[in-house]
């Protein structure tokens, strides 16, 4: 059965002095969207106090990184709390054009911890770097708004505004550092192809809206479960939809990075400041997943076979693209890119299974996903400054960033505890055993082999092994390598070592208690299917 | 839509009254040009250097307020038309967009993108 949702509570009148809708707004619409309009309010306010305290002659233009900082996590903060507390669980709101159930839920608390983690794991990296600018923290603020729009979007034109929201607030950010070549590239970059993207999405969703006469998802879905006359008898104009359909699936993969669409990815990630491509690993990816899972099995269920064939293909080359490319890759940050490339298409092969199982699969890698990526780029984040050791008897010490994988050498030796906790997510993401990676893994392999995708499955697990190398390749420098010249760490600050104590803990303890993640997806997912 | 057509031969007529009120001068002028005269004017020097020069970012930040300014008004048209029928909520749906642009305005603001000294 098609996925509607028949809790309508907001008829669509066409009367706006409508006194039922009034009543309406004001009891359940305006309340179920307290949570993100107290982020909206919370932003404002940041931007306000940023740009009066840091112009102001009587303060010294003080620097204010660290108070929009701890503003931003404590809003973001609320917000979880807020979400968590709304009365309102299952709803669709404002006309049709938002929509509220588990599944929103869940992945807006993810988006939010994905958020604030990524600010408090970069608070010392923009401190030594230099990024003194509040816009940066403003702008994860904005973008995690539009992105708990585009999680409870339910109509194509809110969920395309909320995309470009989201996409103009990473353009900004990817270009921060105006002092360098890299950043403003990796901007330009991102614009230029994240534009070319959306354009080739709104083409799409117009084509559907052309054929259909509708932009909301569970009205498509209608059309196509019963047909409407011209859609039955009319041949090309189902072609319409399916070409309507191809050219959303394409501007998606776009957005996810997936493969014959990944080409801007690697250079992004690279060139980007390391606080902000964190937050493009971490973050927009829950989102835009979560449209697609939405499109996908509310809007496309009935055109399952053209879509899931597409998503197999693109999965398959994610894969096999993101275990080979990695292989060659010398510098971290690319290794993360071309790594997360890879995890893009183990996340693809959960959303074209098409079963509940799907969902859940896509849920628990998700989680897992994200709390490993957080892992990682804290690593890679808090101790990027390191002192030559050599140059310890001029005045001025001499300050190399940790960019390749070799600068990781003789960690072992000289930060034991780091080099367990990078082992420890390395063996995590590669799968090994009785770590968090491994369930992620094997739960994407069982809903695919219950899904009869034997091939995606076969795929996956040997780009896997494949993959290993590289995870394990870092592990091998860190305790077997010697360095050509001695680096030590700055150290590390308190924010960051507890995310990776946060973090480090679930990876290693997560396999003594799974059950409330497990159940927890498996009730989100099948709250998504009535 | 009829009464665009007007416009339209409005424009031809002004399209062609140009093109002759610019002909006109070529047909009854003495055209003799030296090389004094097709240089450059820099009021009577040479010119002394290069003619390139660093571009002032200034009339970029205003041109882009000038969008996003432009934008606002594209959407207070329809509002302003429609206000006996929107009511109170019309009213105040369009304030709540209005403050959010305001808050912007005051961020350029006291970022100095409207200072010119």
């Amino acid at each position: 059965m098609p996925l509607i949702f028949h809790d309508v509570i907001v008829q669509p009148s066409t009367n706006y002095l409508d006194y039922n809708y009034y009543t309406s707004l004001f009891e359940n619409d305006l309340k179920a969207v307290i949570p993100e309009s107290f982020l909206l309010i919370a932003s404002l306010i940041v931007l306000l106090y940023g740009v009066f305290l840091s112009n102001s002659k009587d303060k010294n233009y003080p620097i204010l990184v660290v108070n929009a900082s701890i503003i931003s996590i404590l809003s973001l903060l609320f917000t979880i709390i807020l979400l968590w507390n709304n009365p309102i669980s299952r709803a669709t709101i404002f006309y049709n054009n938002l929509l509220i159930d588990d599944l929103a839920l869940f992945l807006k608390i993810l988006i939010l911890l994905g958020g604030l983690f990524s600010i408090a794991m970069s608070l010392q990296y923009i401190q030594n770097e230099g990024l003194n600018q509040f816009e940066l923290q403003l702008l994860i603020l904005l973008s995690s708004v539009s992105m708990l729009f585009l999680v409870s979007a339910a109509d194509f034109i809110t969920m395309y505004l909320a995309i470009e929201l989201q996409s103009l607030a990473f353009y900004v950010m990817a270009g921060v550092k105006r002092d360098s070549e890299f950043s403003t590239e990796a901007g330009l970059k991102y614009f230029l192809l994240g534009a070319f993207s959306s354009g080739i999405l709104l083409f799409g969703l117009a084509l559907l809206y052309g054929f259909t006469g509708t932009t909301h998802f569970s009205e498509v879905s209608k059309i196509f479960i019963c047909g409407s006359d011209s859609l039955r008898f009319g041949f090309s104009s189902l072609r319409g939809c399916e070409l309507g359909m191809v050219f959303i699936l394409v501007g998606f993969l776009f957005k996810l990075t997936a493969v014959p669409f990944h080409m801007w990815a690697p250079d992004v990630y690279e060139g980007a400041p390391t606080s902000v491509t964190a937050f493009f690993a971490i973050v927009p990816k829950v989102s835009v997943l979560a449209v697609l899972l939405r499109l996908c099995y509310q809007g496309f269920y009935d055109f399952m076979v053209p879509w899931q064939k597409m998503l197999i293909l693109s999965s398959i080359a994610s894969m096999v693209l993101g275990s080979l490319a990695a292989l060659s890759q010398n510098k971290i940050k690319r290794l993360l890119a071309w790594s997360s490339i890879g995890h893009v298409g183990y996340l693809l092969i959960a959303i074209s299974c098409g079963t509940v199982e799907g969902i859940q699969a896509i849920l628990i890698y998700l989680v897992i996903y994200l709390v490993m990526t957080i892992a990682l780029f804290a690593v890679v984040l808090c101790p990027l400054r390191r002192e030559k050791i050599s140059s310890l008897n001029s005045d001025k010490l001499e300050i190399s960033r940790l960019k390749y994988l070799t600068d990781f050498a003789l960690l072992s030796k000289t930060n034991p505890v780091i080099a367990i906790t990078i082992m420890i997510t390395m063996f995590s993401i590669a799968g090994i055993p009785p770590l968090a990676g491994f369930y992620s893994k094997a739960y994407l392999m069982f809903a695919a082999m219950s899904a009869s995708q034997y091939l995606l499955a076969v795929v996956a697990i040997l780009t896997s092994v494949i993959s290993c190398f590289y995870y394990i390749r870092i592990v091998k420098i860190i305790y077997f390598e010697k360095p050509t010249t001695l680096l030590t760490f700055i150290q590390i600050s308190k924010e960051s070592s507890l995310v990776l104590a946060v973090t480090f803990t679930f990876i290693l303890f997560f396999c003594l208690n799974p059950a409330p993640l497990f159940l927890a997806t498996h009730k989100t997912a099948l709250a998504f299917c009535f | 839509m009829v009464e665009f057509v007007a416009i339209l031969i409005y424009f031809v007529i002004a399209l062609a009254l140009a093109g002759i009120i610019l002909g006109l001068s070529f047909v009854f002028a003495k055209q003799k040009a030296d090389p004094e005269k097709i240089s450059a004017y820099e009021c009577g020097f040479d010119p002394f250097d290069d003619a390139r020069s660093r571009f002032d970012i200034q009339f970029y930040l205003v041109a882009i307020l000038f969008i996003i300014f432009d934008l606002e008004v594209a959407f207070l048209f329809p509002w302003a038309l429609t206000l006996s029928k929107i009511g109170l909520f019309g009213f105040w749906s369009m304030m709540i967009f209005l403050i959010i642009l305001t808050i912007g305005f005051v961020y350029e603001w006291k970022k100095g993108a409207l200072d010119w000294s």
